[in-house]
């Protein structure tokens, strides 16, 4: 299963750009929930609508998060604006993933 | 197959403390990971050499609470207060779980497989009563106050199951009534199930009961084939060997199924369901 939230805005301080993410995740595995819960609070706060996220389960695709350098879940990367980063965790260290988002230095 | 079963890797003790297994670990290189793995905000590990996944702690439990479907019924505090009473256990293919007469010492949660339970009389083969898979329990007849087991469980088709001591199983069924409508649940179901069956029995041609058959099989351990004798074919539809070979000679013959050295393969699904009886299609849409 890939879940897919897409969702585009006209603004979104502070990056000027379109942040797009992928989220690996283990079902409903409570640090999986717990993730995509934690990111949905901080994309609302901080990017408003500009960004994409995608959500790969790797149960259903762990091919998929090997090839893209994924081993564990739940894991963030954001994939532009460059640099590439990645953060490992329920993401529940708000200031740890603003700064791998590149929305804090 | 979703490999959330190759997943099920279960620790004998629902309590297992959350030190991480050594070979998961020496799958995890990175600092980063390594850290979130010690701070247990991982739920899972992926092998890079072959794509398994290997879920941890609370995660391996929220697999298994959803692997069957009466415990992931219950409410999530329900569920965490059996844990401690709930023991992983591997069911391999003929493990004789119940015998008729028998007291009952455990009852079983099937988290994969099929168990099948056979009525015994003299004088003629075992006959299949029923069968439980992921949607219920093994020993219902103990929450209806009975500690005999009145048929022989047989396990079909190996997994792994969670497995309750009879006495813990009384108790926990007397301090929950969220337990009780999920069992109670299951027995009328059961009850309903055992109805269809005699009709079945009575007036169903052997070719249709068994592709009723090995669909069932085929749903409960998600494969499309499996190893079946035709001695226990014969068994499970309460017919000589030589009907079993006829009926499966016939679905052969229109190549819905392939059988060859005890193992059976479903070849097209669609035209085995149009060849099964209407049970089929009535006790799956029921156990949904």
């Amino acid at each position: 299963m890939r879940r897919k939230a897409r969702k585009e805005g006209k603004t979104g301080p502070p990056a000027s750009a379109l942040t797009v993410m992928r989220l690996y995740i283990s079902d409903n595995a409570p640090n999986s929930v717990q993730a995509v819960a934690n990111l949905a609070a901080i994309c609302k706060e901080y990017l408003e609508e500009r960004f994409t996220l995608e959500v790969i389960d790797v149960l259903e695709e762990p091919l998929r998060a090997l090839a893209d350098g994924i081993i564990v879940t739940p894991s963030l990367t954001k994939v532009s604006p460059m640099p590439a980063a990645k953060i490992v965790g329920n993401l529940g260290e708000k200031s740890d993933v603003l700064i791998a988002l590149g929305i804090k230095a | 197959m979703k490999p959330a079963l190759r997943a099920l890797d279960v620790q004998p003790c629902a309590n297992a403390a959350p030190a991480v297994p050594a070979r998961i670990l020496r799958l995890v290189k990175s600092a980063p990971e390594r850290k979130a793995l010690a701070s247990g905000q991982v739920d899972a590990v992926i092998d890079r050499a072959n794509g398994a996944v290997f879920l941890l702690h609370e995660a391996r439990w929220a697999a298994v609470a959803v692997a069957n479907r009466l415990l992931a019924a219950l409410p999530q505090d329900e569920y965490q207060r059996l844990l401690p009473g709930l023991d992983a256990v591997e069911l391999a293919c003929g493990d004789v779980l119940h015998e008729p007469g028998q007291l009952i010492r455990h009852v079983y949660f099937p988290l994969a497989g099929l168990v099948s339970l056979l009525a015994l009389v003299e004088g003629h083969r075992a006959l299949e009563v029923g069968l439980v898979g992921r949607e219920g329990m093994v020993g219902i007849s103990l929450a209806l106050g009975v500690d005999v087991s009145s048929v022989r469980a047989v396990v079909q088709g190996g997994g792994a199951a969670l497995r309750m001591t009879a006495a813990r199983f009384r108790k926990e069924l007397c301090a929950s009534l969220a337990l009780q409508d999920e069992v109670y649940r299951f027995a009328e179901a059961t009850l309903s199930r055992a109805n269809r069956n005699a009709a079945c029995h009575r007036f169903h041609v052997v070719e249709a009961r068994l592709a009723r058959r090995l669909l069932t099989t085929g749903d409960a351990l998600r494969s499309d084939e499996f190893p079946l004798t035709q001695a226990f074919l014969a068994d499970m539809l309460g017919v000589r060997r030589v009907g079993i070979t006829a009926a499966a000679g016939a679905l052969q013959r229109r190549k819905l199924i392939g059988y060859r050295h005890g193992s059976i393969r479903i070849l097209d699904r669609k035209g085995l369901e149009a060849a099964a009886c209407e049970c089929y299609r009535i006790v799956r849409n029921d156990s949904r």
